[in-house]
C-alpha cells in the first residue's frame, strides 16, 4: 500500500445528546478514488467536516499527508466541495474563481490565468465576465467545481459529490476526477449513490449510524462480503422461475426485479443447479451469468433497510 | 495576511461596484448642497428688492436714505420727488411686479418718526428691518445735526453693536457661536449614528449572505474564522471612510463655490444667516478617530449576530438590542447636550458603547479637555478588544449553524468554551 494521505484515527463528534461519528478510522491511500459510502444520516458530512478542520473532533485525530497540521493548514493543498454548495451570486464568475483560489493561498495573477483556462476548457469562457446569478444551473455547477480543482490541489474531497448534478455536469465530474487520479492526485468521494460508487472509486469505506461496516479496496470487499453470486436475464417467458428462486437449497437470497434477478447462492449449492432447474422450470434466459455482487447489494446487506432511515435528531444537526 | 487582504479587498470591491454605493455618495452632496445653498437661495429669493424713494421732504434725507439703502445691498433704491399722481402710478408697478415697493418719505419722518412703505409684501421681516433701521439712524442723525451736534461726532456715536457669542476652547477663542458649536454637535452624532448603523448592519448582512448562500462552509475550510471577520469589518470600514472622503471632498468644493457664489451675487451679507461652523483640525480627528471606534465595536457586535442568524429576516429580528443602544447613546447625548459638562455627560462620554457618539458631540461642544478625550479613547480601545473577542467567539460557532436560532445560554456556552 502507498502512503497514506489521510488517516482517520478513532475520530469521534458528539452533537447534543447524539453520537454522528463513532470512533470511525479509516485510511486513504495515495492516488486512489476513495468512496465514503453511506445512508443519509450516516455521519458522511460531519466525518468530511472534521477532516476539513470545520469541526473539531471531541476525540481521536486527523492526519493529513502523513504531516502535522490541521485541515485548514493544508488547504492549499485539498480542494472541498460540500455538500451545500454556494457562490457569491452577485459576484462576476472570474473574481469569485480568483478570490476562492485566493483563499487557497493562490496569487492573484496565477488565480486568473488558470481561472481562463479552466473556464475555457469547460465552455464557460464567454460567461468569465458575467454575475453568477445569471448562470443557469448547471453553469453555476461547472463554476463551483472549478473552484474546487483551480489550486491544483493533491487531495480532492468531494461531500455528496454527484448529487443534483446534471447527466452533463455528472460526466464533466467523472472525467475530471478520472483524470486527476491519473495525475496522481487523491479524491475522496462521499455519496449514498451506489452504482456511482462502483463506476468510480478503487476503494470503498462504508459507515452507517457514525459507525464503519467495512472498509477496502472494491475488489476486496466484493470477495469477502459478497458470496457467490449469479446475474439472470430472462427473455420474455419466466416460467416458473420464482419456485427455484424460493428454494433455499439453492439460492439464499434473491434480488428479482423484472427481467433481471440477482441471485446469491447457497453454500451448498452449484451454479449449475440453478441452471438446470431455471430451464426445467420453463424460463427462457436470454443471460445467466456467474458474477460479483454489485455494490448496491452488498451495501444493503450490510447496511439493513432500517438503518437508510436516520433518526430525525441526526438529520437536523449535520444531514449527512 | 494575503488571505485577510484578500477577504478586505473583496468586501471592498463588490460593495464600491454596487449601485447603492454611489447612490449615498451622490445622495451625500446632494444634501449639502441643499444646506448650504437653500438659505442663500431663500435669503435671496426676494432677491434685491427694486424699491422707488418717494421723496417729499424739503431737506437732502431722502437723499441720504436712498443711497443708504442702495449700500446695504438689499435694495435697489431710487429717489423720485414727490408729485401728483407718482402714488397711484407706482401702485400699479407694484402690481404688475415691476416694482417690489416704494418708500412715501415727508419731513415728518425727521420730525415726528413717521414714514410709510407700501409692497406687496410687507411682511417679509429682514427687509423691513434695514428699511427701520436705516431711516431711524440716519433721521436720529438729521434730529441730532438739527440740534447741532458735531456731525462727526453723531457718526460715531452711531457705531453700530453686533452682540457676538464666541467660544472658548482650551482657553483660547475660537470664531465660533453657541448656535454653531450646538448644530456641529449634532451634526456630527447624527452623522455618526446612521454611519456605524448603515455599514454594522452591512457587515452583519454580508455575513448572513454568506451563510445563506453556503460559500461560508469553503472559506472556513481555508481561512480563520477570525480572519473572515476581521476582513468583513476592516473591508466594510473601508468603504465606509471612502464613502466620507467623497462626502468630504465635495462638501468642501461646494463650500467654495458657495463662497464664490456668495460674494458675485451680493449676498455676502446673506450668507450670514446660515453660516457653516468651522470644523478645525482636532475636530476631524476626533470625529474621525470616534467613527473608527465607533464602527468597530458596533460591526463587530453586527458581525456576531450575523452569525447566528440563518436569514435576512432573523438578523433584523436580532439585532434590535445592538441598534437600541446605539440610538440610546444618541439620544444620551441629545440630553446631555443642554449641559454638556454634567455627570451624566461625562460617563456617557468614558463609557466605550456610548462615548463614540458623547466624545465628538462633548468635543464640539467644548467641554471636553484633551486628557478626556484620551481616556475615553483608551476605553474605547479597550472595549473594542473585549467586544471582538467575544464576538469572534460566537462568530466562530455561529457561523456554521444553520436552523434554529441559539438561545442566549447557548451563545455564553459558546463564548466560554470558545
Amino acid at each position: 500500500m502507498n502512503t497514506a494521505i489521510l488517516a482517520a484515527d478513532h475520530i469521534v463528534k458528539r452533537f447534543a445528546g447524539h453520537t454522528a461519528v463513532d470512533g470511525l478510522t479509516l485510511t486513504v491511500p495515495k492516488g486512489v478514488i476513495y468512496g465514503l459510502l453511506g445512508p443519509n444520516g450516516a455521519g458522511k458530512t460531519t466525518t468530511i467536516r472534521m477532516i476539513m478542520n470545520i469541526y473539531v473532533p471531541d476525540s481521536g485525530s486527523v492526519r493529513l499527508f502523513g504531516e502535522d497540521g490541521t485541515g485548514r493548514d493544508h488547504s492549499a493543498r485539498i480542494g472541498y466541495l460540500p455538500e451545500e454548495r454556494g457562490l457569491y451570486p452577485k459576484m462576476r464568475v472570474l473574481d469569485v474563481l480568483v478570490f476562492l483560489a485566493e483563499m487557497r493561498g493562490v496569487s492573484r495573477r496565477v488565480a486568473r490565468a488558470r481561472a481562463g483556462e479552466w473556464l475555457e476548457r469547460l465552455g464557460l469562457s464567454d460567461w468569465r465576465a458575467q454575475k453568477v446569478n445569471a448562470l443557469s444551473k448547471g453553469m453555476q455547477q461547472k463554476v463551483q467545481f472549478i473552484s474546487t480543482v483551480l489550486h491544483d490541489p493533491d487531495l480532492l474531497v468531494m461531500d455528496e459529490a454527484f448529487a443534483g448534478l446534471d447527466p452533463v455536469n455528472s460526466q464533466v465530474l467523472k472525467d475530471t476526477v478520472l483524470d486527476l487520479r491519473g495525475r496522481g492526485k487523491t479524491i475522496l468521494l462521499s455519496t449514498h449513490i451506489m452504482e456511482q460508487a462502483e463506476k468510480l472509486c478503487d476503494s470503498v469505506c462504508i459507515i452507517a449510524r457514525g459507525r464503519k461496516l467495512v472498509d477496502g479496496t472494491l475488489a476486496d470487499v466484493k470477495r469477502t462480503h459478497g458470496g457467490r453470486h449469479v446475474i439472470v436475464n430472462f427473455d420474455g417467458a419466466r416460467g416458473d422461475a420464482d419456485r427455484v428462486f424460493a428454494d433455499r437449497r439453492l439460492v439464499s437470497k434473491a434480488d428479482v426485479s423484472g427481467q433481471y434477478a440477482e441471485l446469491e447462492l447457497a453454500a451448498s449449492a452449484d451454479a449449475q443447479e440453478i441452471l438446470q432447474a431455471l430451464v426445467r422450470s420453463g424460463a427462457r434466459l436470454a443471460r445467466f451469468e456467474l458474477a460479483e455482487p454489485s455494490l448496491n447489494k452488498i451495501f444493503i446487506d450490510l447496511v439493513g433497510p432500517e438503518a437508510a432511515t436516520p433518526t430525525a435528531r441526526s438529520e437536523a444537526v449535520d444531514g449527512g | 495576511m494575503a488571505k485577510l487582504f484578500a477577504v478586505i479587498r473583496r468586501e471592498f470591491r463588490e460593495r464600491v461596484r454596487q449601485r447603492w454605493f454611489w447612490v449615498m455618495a451622490l445622495l451625500g452632496p446632494l444634501l449639502f448642497a441643499g444646506l448650504f445653498f437653500l438659505p442663500l437661495l431663500l435669503a435671496g429669493s426676494g432677491g434685491i428688492k427694486r424699491i422707488v424713494v418717494v421723496d417729499g421732504t424739503r431737506t437732502s434725507f431722502g437723499v441720504g436714505v436712498a443711497s443708504a439703502l442702495q449700500r446695504s445691498g438689499v435694495f435697489t433704491a431710487v429717489r423720485v420727488p414727490a408729485r401728483v399722481g407718482l402714488v397711484d402710478s407706482l401702485t400699479r408697478a407694484v402690481g404688475a411686479k415691476e416694482l417690489d415697493g416704494f418708500l412715501l418719505l415727508t419731513d415728518a419722518a425727521v420730525d415726528s418718526g413717521k414714514a410709510e412703505y407700501r409692497s406687496s409684501n410687507v411682511s417679509a421681516f429682514r427687509t423691513i428691518a434695514v428699511l427701520e433701521r436705516t431711516l431711524g439712524q440716519l433721521a436720529t442723525a438729521a434730529r441730532l445735526e438739527r440740534a447741532g451736534v458735531n456731525p462727526t461726532v453723531v457718526a460715531t456715536a452711531q457705531v453700530h453693536l453686533d452682540l457676538e457669542t464666541k467660544k472658548i476652547t482650551g482657553g483660547k477663542t475660537t470664531g465660533e457661536s453657541a448656535a454653531q458649536s450646538f448644530s456641529l454637535a449634532y451634526f456630527m452624532s447624527y452623522l455618526l449614528l446612521l454611519a456605524i448603523i448603515i455599514y454594522g448592519v452591512n457587515v452583519m448582512g454580508s455575513i448572513v449572505e454568506e451563510k445563506t448562500n453556503r460559500v461560508m462552509e469553503v472559506l472556513v475550510s481555508s481561512v480563520r474564522p477570525f480572519q473572515l471577520m476581521a476582513g468583513k469589518v476592516l473591508g466594510v470600514g473601508a468603504v465606509s471612510i471612502f464613502q466620507f472622503l467623497i462626502w468630504a471632498v465635495s462638501a468642501r468644493l461646494l463650500l467654495r463655490v458657495r463662497a464664490r457664489f456668495a460674494s458675485t451675487t451680493a449676498l455676502s451679507d446673506s450668507a450670514s444667516v446660515f453660516q457653516i461652523p468651522h470644523v478645525s483640525l482636532g475636530t476631524a480627528a476626533i470625529f474621525t478617530a470616534c467613527f473608527i471606534g465607533g464602527f468597530l465595536l458596533y460591526s463587530s457586535m453586527y458581525a456576531a449576530v450575523g452569525a447566528i442568524s440563518s436569514s435576512d429576516q432573523e438578523a433584523r429580528q436580532a439585532q434590535q438590542p445592538v441598534t437600541w443602544l446605539l440610538v440610546l447613546s444618541f439620544f444620551g447625548m441629545l440630553g446631555m447636550l443642554n449641559d454638556p459638562g454634567s455627570k451624566l455627560a461625562v460617563i456617557l462620554s468614558l463609557i466605550p458603547f456610548t462615548s463614540p457618539i458623547a466624545v465628538p458631540a462633548r468635543w464640539a461642544a467644548g467641554t471636553l479637555s484633551a486628557g478626556e478625550v484620551t481616556l475615553a479613547l483608551v476605553l474605547q480601545a479597550v472595549g473594542i478588544v473585549a467586544v471582538t473577542w467575544v464576538a469572534a467567539r460566537i462568530y466562530r460557532v455561529g457561523i456554521l449553524m444553520t436552523g434554529k436560532r441559539p438561545s442566549l445560554k447557548e451563545i455564553v456556552r459558546w463564548v466560554r468554551v470558545g
